[in-house]
């Protein structure tokens, strides 16, 4: 008896720290869902305010008259888009050649694929930049996307998926003279689908996130993705928070229902995919 | 004719293997590999935004880059954040992790708190910080006066400015380094507990003689992946500090930023200070899998 009240009480004050701890994650972000609806009087009052005296809408007004949000989100859908439906079909072929076929230097160039992954964006952003310039690509939508297609960590993560399957499938698709990139597509990808969700989410995150490429690549008033728009809305009025907040959740809340409802994605691609700043 | 033996070659495994990779390999190669390649030579040129006005200087940038105080500062920064950071991230991830392995309700709620932050933008985590942290009208603020100390100034105070940093960027990212340590925990066999149990040894003599040893290489993999990122920071730097205040915050690729882009485009001198930094990380992974490989032996 004595031993399982001890262990009651350990397990209310481990409870207790871990949800102290969950707090400590949500409440800046729950206040900055609530700080999106305050008058800019009621943000700025001593002491601040948790809850919101009143809920307004006018900060999304403020935004729209500052920054161009809506062809700033629609860059972002097309950076996010463009990016990740390529990515999923493109790094899911590669992963496929290296798990069911044999060829010539399979091995060399398959090690090859995984020394790209020891390249540090930030340490290539500059050499990548004059190589856009170059491209004469600056300020468009292939500057943002093309680069950021192949990876070699989704090329591993799919040649893993694929090892999983029996190898009869394709033997009798081959059989009944289907060709590869058919078998590959209507027969073998479909039967990865987790991990094609898992990529395509995790690219739709990283970029709608990614604020250092776009800056360096798309920055005409036109061009520019929600992230970079942000930056610049707090860059040239930091006077005014209503219309930050509402900026910020604005540009967060996709992710956010994308995450409820993709979570399981979420978690099991940031198990696989390596290296982020 | 032609056409239909050139599409049965190409129908080969063997060969079509080929056409599968390719689009991935040339993108990789020319996205990837090409810039990795021209840095080398960049490295070398007193160069701008056009290539064709650049000249060769040799080992210049480095010697430059060496006696750049600022760039000296810039590690001094960098190398801080990154040891403090990732030491503090794993201990908390660990800790936490051992908790929250179980698939209980209240655990799994906890974990996908702990991982939200994934969702959150630097631009996001910037606006979401600096307001918090303000020392004028911020809620932390208020707070701490509540319990006696005012004038908190966190991200204005040159001494404060970069623990800060760390502190937010433990709050986006421990999440993560939890998550994947419970996946590990979670493929541990349970027999092994059982017979520890059976032994008498208690919970906590159970995770440092079970646990740990097992889940080894996925603490490798994460303080080396961690490491890595945290060398390179560069983007909550940007959004909530701007490399200040008095550039307490001037992180290495900030520095190398500024010169590249926002500047006078000292493109080569901004290539010579990223290879220094890739050379950098690359004397860390290395060490760091010599060390994981002797202790594992």
């Amino acid at each position: 008896m004595k031993i399982n009240v001890k262990k009651v009480i350990i397990n209310v004050i481990l409870k207790t720290i871990l949800g102290m701890l969950a707090l400590v994650i949500l409440i800046p972000i729950i206040w900055l869902i609530f700080s999106a609806f305050k008058e800019e009087a009621d943000i700025i009052s001593w002491p601040p305010t948790f809850f919101p005296k009143e809920f307004v809408f006018s900060n999304w007004e403020g935004v729209k008259s500052k920054i161009d949000i809506i062809q700033y989100t629609v860059n972002s859908m097309i950076y996010a888009l463009g990016t990740s439906i390529p990515a999923v079909f493109l790094n899911a072929l590669a992963g496929y050649a290296f798990s069911r076929f044999n060829f010539k230097f399979k091995n060399v160039i398959f090690i090859g694929y995984l020394a790209t992954l020891m390249i540090p964006f930030q340490v290539i952003m500059v050499p990548l930049y004059l190589e856009i310039h170059a491209l004469g690509w600056l300020n468009s939508y292939a500057a943002l996307i093309v680069p950021k297609i192949a990876s070699a960590s989704w090329i591993f993560l799919c040649r893993a998926a694929f090892d999983g399957l029996p190898k009869e499938l394709e033997e009798a698709a081959r059989i009944d003279g289907c060709s590869e990139i058919r078998i590959f597509s209507n027969i073998m990808l479909p039967l990865i689908k987790p991990t094609c969700i898992t990529i395509f989410i995790l690219t739709v995150n990283g970029c709608w996130n990614d604020m250092l490429w776009p800056m360096l690549v798309a920055n005409s008033s036109s061009m520019r993705t929600l992230a970079n728009g942000l930056a610049i809305l707090i860059g040239t009025h930091t006077t005014e928070y209503g219309s930050s907040f509402m900026g910020a959740l604005f540009s967060m809340l996709p992710m956010l229902i994308l995450y409820i409802f993709g979570q399981k994605y979420f978690i099991e691609g940031q198990a696989h995919s390596g290296i982020k700043g | 004719m032609q056409l239909k033996r050139m599409t049965s070659y190409w129908n080969k495994p063997e060969h079509v293997a080929y056409l599968f990779i390719a689009p991935t390999g040339i993108l990789l190669f020319v996205f990837c590999i090409i810039p990795l390649v021209a840095s080398f030579f960049l490295s070398t040129m007193k160069v701008g935004v056009n290539l064709g006005l650049g000249e060769f200087i040799g080992l210049d940038n480095y010697v430059k880059a060496f006696t750049d105080r600022r760039f000296i500062d810039s590690l001094r920064v960098t190398i801080k954040f990154s040891v403090i950071e990732t030491f503090l991230q794993m201990v908390i991830g660990i800790a936490v992790s051992a908790f929250i392995a179980n698939n209980s309700f209240f655990n799994r709620m906890v974990r996908s708190i702990y991982f939200l932050p994934v969702i959150t933008s630097a631009v996001t985590v910037g606006i979401m910080w600096q307001m918090i942290l303000h020392p004028s009208i911020g809620l932390f603020t208020y707070w701490m006066e509540k319990i006696g100390l005012n004038n908190v100034a966190l991200l204005n105070n040159p001494d404060t400015a970069l623990y800060t940093l760390m502190g937010i960027s433990i709050w986006r990212n421990f999440g993560i380094s939890a998550i994947i340590l419970v996946a590990a925990i979670q493929n541990v066999p349970k027999d092994y507990y059982e017979a520890a149990e059976l032994d008498g040894a208690g919970k906590i003599k159970q995770f440092f003689a079970i646990t740990l040893p097992e889940i080894k290489s996925s603490i490798w993999y994460l303080l080396i992946s961690r490491v890595i990122g945290s060398l390179q920071v560069f983007d909550i730097v940007y959004t909530l500090t701007n490399g200040g205040p008095n550039n307490s915050t001037r992180t290495t690729v900030f520095y190398i930023y500024g010169e590249a882009f926002s500047k006078n485009n000292n493109m080569g001198y901004a290539s010579a200070m990223s290879e220094i930094l890739f050379g950098m990380i690359m004397i860390v992974i290395i060490v760091l899998q010599h060390i994981e490989r002797k202790t594992s032996d």
